[in-house]
């Protein structure tokens, strides 16, 4: 290789190139258009019947250097096992294929086609995106809150990927699956993506809204989401142009900037999303025709079909004056021990001691007949503080957290609550709206602010009409827990038998409009705007309870500062990225660096047309990252090393291909010819000879050093830059790093492949798929947000032990002991390549670790069931672990070991032993 | 004091290169070029003549961090402002055009210091009477009188003061330490972590984490007050079938059929490093222990450090085990006071004159004995102390007497090796509000203590995802003033 002052010239001038906009960054290699590459034909060797091994073996010959033999089939089944499904195959599958590989060269590509079928394949591959997505299940800092509905989107992923979703497809789904396949309630469910990653809740949800630190928090929350979209599809690290144009990469600020536009209408949150396809189509359209009405979207409510949607309810509304008959309370409590007093109009008068919270709990009889809704009025009093109708010193004002109304029929033995639904009041103050009355949420209330010192109402219908027999009495519990004194000053309940919709009241204009036989276009929008509102809420309540995913959202149920944006934020290009130098505003868009793409996308107010935009931009045929990027990930994830070292970053800053004219033909395969079918990819790559090469350095043939894997390591290869230790320790190997491939990558097998195998050697490894994640901890309420996890005192017998890795509950701040040992990712930073360290701590772990331990006790007791002696146990303890029989010494010195340690203790040793945790 | 082995060369972070997936080769080649001088280097190797530092002559070779979590309020503690007694009540106003940035709560009245202050030592720093311990040590002391953080909240600003980010996954100052100098001994981790027995602070783990460097030099969180003190340190109790015998032969039996697939797998590295680590962690299944076992020290030192005072047991006796850490040779400790939560920690938003004094008597006494016998043993010549928050605290109340988060200002202190003693650098303004003179960020903190340990702060530095990651990201200046 070059001398280090001549590699170091390399280095600087790339560095010097690339420090200011130049023709070399706009002309760097991944940012170009992918050429359609020719196989190469190889002069001297049989031309290969897979093209990779052409473009493999071509690039060898240049450096000197010639391919392996075939690895043996028993390494070939284990590594093909743990690659394409993350279990190790069994002892029959083994001695099968070991059998049929003498007799048919087709029977590997049978095994590769069973083994991609197989929905292990899916369970496996799916943790590689919750990798790249950095996908845990809390939120990560200081209020590590449990994210209990993230698990559907790893249910998604397995789903997908064991269906073989089209590339485009599953990238334009994870971007804006809402918006482009809104009929497909999993294409909601893609939008996990988006949210995977860390979220600050102190800073977006609990501090002032006033502060700098929320304005900088959503920058950076929008940063997460930008940098895990562009990293993950595209390889670029458009993160580095948040503060000023990026140093190194044809990358402007203002395309960041762009990128943040993109996404300034979503958080992440709970959506509500069907599993059934039907109720999803409906609660999609139900949705769309209430976001058009709050919107005032003249389009969608002067169209004849909404006219006619609306029809009925606006006949029901116009048609008749509600009857209301004031009830007569008969007893009447405040536990909170104030006074209350019936007035001549049968209202109730409270007087005395103005405790903080309070509960009134009032009775009445009813005359026999229907009931369908029920009316509360709140009233001025000349006694109250400024009027009431509120006992609020300070303005009078109220704050009714919950509302319930319990029928007390004669001859039943207890009171039952009466379901109500579709609230409405005459006024709702700002975030406090009659809705709360009903969530079950004792936080949240109904208040009048600023509208006190005047008559309100609320009412509420009830679900199903009740008919009144002699004699029933009706309870109204009205609590108010809110504190400091928002209590109901004066109140009066009423009860109607009128035929559902019930409303509190038509405001002014709507009944002015309804009073009209002839409408203006502009009061026919304003009156449907209204009544569908009143139709959508309606219709929406009456779906099934949806399911819920933590995904990103712009419509959702306010959570305390957390609140829907309504409409994208504005987004500024923040000048050295600091929020208090906020310049232009940014349009959405994305990279202006590809010239088949156009870099800004419709600057509209539908954010969701923001985000489709970028995924059209994303999976088109001309996006040259996004079809190199992908081939680049599953050649990494099947090799430990891409064809580019550097997953997430095509970059001058990123590695250089290796092979580039390989990457551009992939790239060009993989979307014209496989149509994006990820099966196809691993199915070509894992035939290939280069794949089933031995994994043994010493087999290969080195006839002499190779200036290019000396200029190509001054490019810098791999995260950290390296070159060659082995080159001073064997001066003659011309390609330490492996870089072409003269021989397979040995890989130490990862944390989930570790954990799966030990499960399933043991026997005890449940194959149920997908649901809630198990929680291998203990989990005990913390002292604040953040709930207390013990991971000593899981029970390792328990069945939450014993599915797939995948299936784990992901604890963002404090990741299980042993699969971090391992080096599992915690999920607080992308993950595109895993490191596979070899340390005390992991030792520790396989060593002593409950799991461990216990696991290889079981795996001894299923061995010992197998065979009647010992001899023969051994045997299959080496056929379960290792794929193969013992040699005569080690069945030798494993049996004097097991007759004086016991079997257990073997089987330890044999899942620490190097044989197990490497993968050849 | 114990003599302090020399660094292995085996399981440093160099290690890590030839333990990369796919990862054959080894060393980098920023190595290389650092060897000849040509580049800054990352991999710049711990050197002897250097006093084990990377870039120039190390002062100091290990830290103790005592951190108090929550945001110690500053004006109550050591930063004396006679303006607010003098304003005590009157409604805070410090400029028509100044941003008042109170995170959860409407700027209050002006509120005094709640406690007495006097001047102490011949410094004459002013202390107030809830650490009369401390006060005594002063002179020993280089404060920090005008920190300023990125951030007015607890998660963000427990990254920025740990990790040098304001988000998650970025390696913490004692991961970055273990990685650029390496172990100090075998036996023992290189980062160690002594969080409060009652629960680990905000960010949990996160503060500790080693982000995208090598999982080996994450922080080790020892819990003092369980019963295995150290994840999987031995066998699980509930495996009955592991004997002292079985234990023994079963690493010997390990060894020889590793060492049999290591002759037959061409002396791949890593897999020789896998035996190593083997050896040396039943090494430390030995030798950790001892660590805990306080048996051997004297009553006057028991005394010292509080231990047998119920409030000063749990803080005292982790300052303890932090003195024989760094005698066996671990590089960084972390000594935490609160755990998450609003209470019981240094978050004093309710009463600052309720919940401030308790978290003051757990602390002062052992703060001030790890001072005093780490100068008895000689140990402070080469040891840097720390005491940190992640922010201070609001001039004006919240509620009654409590206080609201503040990133504009805060106190902190160095003590030990390379440290200028008795001095106080930088300056708030007249309310302690903001910084006002010679303000010392995160970054500076942390360039000044790499520099203390012989790093260019701005050349440890760890490629991901695209950049060249630093602990100081692209600012930090090393604070000459308290440099001796």
């Amino acid at each position: 290789m070059k001398p280090p002052a001549l590699t170091a010239l390399l280095f600087f001038a790339a560095l010097a190139a690339a420090d200011e906009p130049s023709p070399e960054k706009e002309s760097w290699w991944a940012f170009q258009p992918i050429p359609r590459t020719a196989v190469p034909r190889l002069p001297s060797d049989p031309q290969p019947a897979n093209p990779l091994d052409a473009f493999i073996r071509a690039k060898l010959a240049d450096n000197g250097l010639a391919p392996s033999p075939e690895a043996d089939p028993r390494t070939l089944i284990r590594r093909l096992s743990f690659d394409l499904t993350g279990l190790p195959p069994t002892p029959e599958e083994v001695e099968a294929f070991v059998d049929s590989s003498h007799q048919s060269h087709a029977s590997y590509e049978h095994l590769v086609d069973a083994l991609l079928a197989s929905p292990r394949h899916g369970e496996r591959w799916a943790r590689h995106w919750m990798d790249a997505a950095h996908f845990a299940e809390t939120h990560g800092n200081d209020q590590d809150r449990i994210r209990e509905h993230a698990w559907p989107y790893r249910d998604y992923l397995i789903a997908a990927l064991n269906a073989d979703k089209p590339y485009a497809r599953f990238v334009a789904e994870q971007v804006a699956g809402d918006v482009l396949f809104p009929d497909d309630p999993q294409a909601t469910v893609a939008l996990g993506f988006l949210a995977a990653g860390p979220w600050d809740e102190s800073s977006l949800r609990d501090i002032r809204e006033d502060t700098r630190d929320r304005q900088i928090a959503r920058y950076l929350d929008r940063d997460d989401m930008l940098t895990t979209v562009m990293a993950t599809f595209t390889s670029t690290t458009v993160h580095c142009a948040r503060c000023h144009d990026h140093k190194f990469d044809p990358i402007p600020q203002r395309d960041y900037y762009a990128l943040q536009a993109v996404f300034a209408g979503v958080d992440r949150a709970n959506r509500a999303y069907d599993a059934a396809p039907q109720i999803h189509a409906r609660r999609q359209h139900l949705l769309r025709l209430k976001g058009a009405a709050e919107r005032g979207d003249r389009a969608v409510l002067l169209a004849a079909e909404t006219q006619r949607e609306v029809a009925a309810i606006e006949r029901t509304i116009a048609a008749r004056e509600v009857a209301w008959r004031v009830l007569e309370p008969q007893t009447f409590i405040s536990t909170g021990g104030a006074t209350l007093t019936r007035q001549a109009d049968n209202s109730l008068l409270a007087s005395g001691p103005v405790p903080e919270r309070d509960v009134y709990t009032i009775t009445a009889a009813l005359p026999p007949g229907d009931l369908t809704a029920v009316r509360l009025e709140v009233l001025p009093d000349d006694s109250l503080p400024h009027h009431g109708p509120g006992r609020q010193a300070d303005n009078g004002n109220l704050h009714l957290s919950e509302f319930q109304v319990l029928a007390f029929e004669p001859g039943a033995n207890a009171a039952r609550e009466l379901a109500l639904v579709n609230p409405s009041a005459d006024f709702n103050q700002d975030q406090w709206t009659i809705a709360h009355a009903l969530d079950r949420n004792e936080k949240t209330a109904w208040g009048i602010h600023p509208r006190e010192g005047e008559a309100h109402r609320a009412v509420f219908e009830l679900k199903e009409k009740l008919h009144i027999a002699s004699g029933t009495t009706l309870t109204f519990v009205l609590k108010q827990l809110h504190g400091e004194g928002h209590l109901i000053g004066r109140l009066r309940l009423a009860v109607t038998d009128a035929a559902p919709p019930v409303l509190a009241g038509v405001p002014p204009e709507i009944a002015t409009i309804l009073a009209s036989t002839e409408r203006t276009d502009d009061q026919r929008a304003v009156l449907t705007a209204f009544l569908l509102k009143e139709k959508t809420a309606r219709d929406i309540a009456a779906l099934p309870a949806p399911s819920l995913v933590y995904a990103a959202a712009s419509q959702f149920e306010p959570d305390g500062g957390l609140k829907p944006s309504g409409g994208p934020r504005p987004i500024f290009r923040l000048h050295r990225g600091d929020i208090t130098q906020p310049r232009e505003a940014a349009e959405p868009g994305a990279l202006s660096c590809l010239a088949a793409l156009p870099p800004r996308f419709a600057t509209t107010a539908d954010e969701g047309a923001r985000r489709a935009a970028l995924a059209h931009w994303l999976t088109a045929p001309e996006n040259a990252l996004t079809w190199r990027s992908i081939v680049n990930r599953v050649w990494h994830l099947h090799f430990g090393r891409g064809l580019v070292a550097t997953p997430n970053d095509f970059g001058h800053m990123g590695a250089v291909p290796s092979h580039p004219e390989l990457l551009d033909w992939l790239a060009v395969w993989f979307r014209d010819e496989a149509h994006g079918s990820l099966k196809a990819l691993h199915r070509l790559i894992v035939t290939s000879a280069t794949y089933r090469q031995g994994s043994a350095r010493a087999s290969r043939v080195a006839t002499g050093a190779s200036p290019v894997a000396a200029s190509m390591a001054a490019r810098g290869f791999g995260e950290a830059p390296k070159a060659a230790r082995e080159a001073r320790a064997l001066p003659d190997d011309p390609d330490p790093d492996n870089i072409f491939l003269a021989h397979m990558n040995r890989t130490r097998l990862d944390a989930e492949s570790i954990r799966d195998a030990v499960l399933a050697i043991s026997g005890q490894l449940d194959l149920r798929m997908g649901g809630p994640s198990d929680r291998q901890f203990d989990l005990q309420p913390g002292i604040h947000v953040t709930p207390r996890v013990d991971y000593a005192k899981f029970d390792v017998n328990s069945a939450a032990g014993r599915r797939r890795s995948v299936y784990r509950f992901l604890f963002r701040t404090l990741p299980d002991p042993f699969m971090d040992a391992l080096d599992c990712p915690a999920g607080d930073q992308l993950a595109p390549a895993r490191n596979a360290s070899v340390t005390v701590q992991q030792a520790l772990a396989l060593w002593n670790s409950a799991f461990l331990t216990r696991h290889a006790e079981l795996f001894a007791e299923r061995v010992q069931k197998s065979a009647p002696d010992l001899d023969a146990q051994i045997k299959t303890a080496c056929a379960l672990a290792l794929g193969r029989a013992p040699t005569p010494a080690e069945q030798t010195e494993f049996t004097a070991y097991a007759q004086q340690h016991g079997l257990a203790n073997l089987c330890r040793v044999i899942l620490n032993s190097n044989e197990f945790v490497f993968l050849n | 004091m114990l003599p302090c082995p020399g660094p292995t060369p085996t399981l440093g972070r160099r290690d890590f290169f030839s333990t990369m997936a796919g990862g054959l080769g080894g060393i980098a080649l920023a190595q290389l070029l650092g060897e000849s001088g040509a580049l800054a280097d990352t991999l710049a190797e711990p050197r002897a003549d250097l006093n084990g530092g990377l870039h120039h002559r190390a002062k100091a070779r290990r830290v103790i961090q005592l951190f108090m979590n929550g945001g110690a309020s500053q004006m109550d503690l050591f930063d004396f402002k006679p303006e607010l007694v003098k304003r005590h009540g009157e409604a805070f106003d410090p400029g028509a055009t100044a941003h008042i940035e109170a995170p959860t709560s409407e700027p209050g009245k002006v509120l005094k210091p709640m406690f007495d202050f006097r001047q102490h030592g011949a410094s004459g720093r002013w202390v107030s009477s809830l650490l009369p311990h401390t006060a005594e040590c002063v002179d020993d002391l280089a404060f920090l009188m005008a920190m300023q953080s990125k951030t007015n909240v607890h998660g963000p600003a427990s990254y920025m003061m740990n990790t040098g980010f304001l988000l998650p996954g970025f390696p913490s100052m004692g991961a970055w330490l273990s990685y650029g100098l390496g172990r100090l001994t075998d036996e023992l981790p290189a980062f160690v972590v002594l969080p409060d027995t009652k629960g680990l602070p905000y960010n949990q783990l996160g503060n500790f984490s080693a982000g995208f460097l090598p999982v080996t030099h994450q922080g080790t969180v020892i819990q003092t007050a369980a019963p295995e003190p150290i994840a999987h340190l031995r066998a699980a109790e509930s495996a009955r079938y592991i004997t002292p015998d079985a234990e023994r032969d079963g690493l010997a039996l390990l060894d020889r059929m590793n060492r049999a697939h290591l002759a037959a797998n061409d002396g791949d590295q890593r897999l020789d490093g896998r035996i190593r680590a083997y050896a040396l962690a039943a090494k430390m299944q030995l030798s950790a222990p001892a660590v805990f076992d306080l048996a051997g020290e004297t009553a006057a030192t028991r005394a010292l450090y509080g231990l047998d005072e119920p409030v000063t047991a749990d803080f005292g006796r982790r300052c303890l085990i932090a003195r024989r850490m760094i005698e066996r040779g671990v590089r960084c400790v972390q000594v935490w006071s609160g755990a998450g939560g609003p209470t019981n920690n240094w978050d004093n938003h309710a009463s600052i004159e309720k919940e401030l004094p308790p978290m003051c008597a757990a602390t002062d006494k052992p703060v001030a004995a790890l001072l005093r016998d780490l100068k008895a043993r000689g140990l402070l010549d080469d040891t840097l102390v720390l005491w940190n928050t992640e922010f201070g605290r609001m001039p004006f109340a919240q509620g009654g007497t409590g206080r609201d988060h503040n990133g504009g200002t805060f106190t902190g202190w160095m003590a030990g090796a390379g440290v200028k003693p008795g001095i106080a650098h930088g300056a708030s303004d007249a309310w302690s509000w903001k910084a006002e003179h010679a303000a010392a960020s995160t970054y500076d903190l942390h360039a000044t203590v790499l520099h203390l340990l012989g790093i260019d702060h701005e050349k440890l530095t760890f490629r991901h995802n695209g950049a060249n990651r630093r602990l100081t990201d692209v600012h930090g200046e090393v604070i000459d003033a308290v440099l001796a």
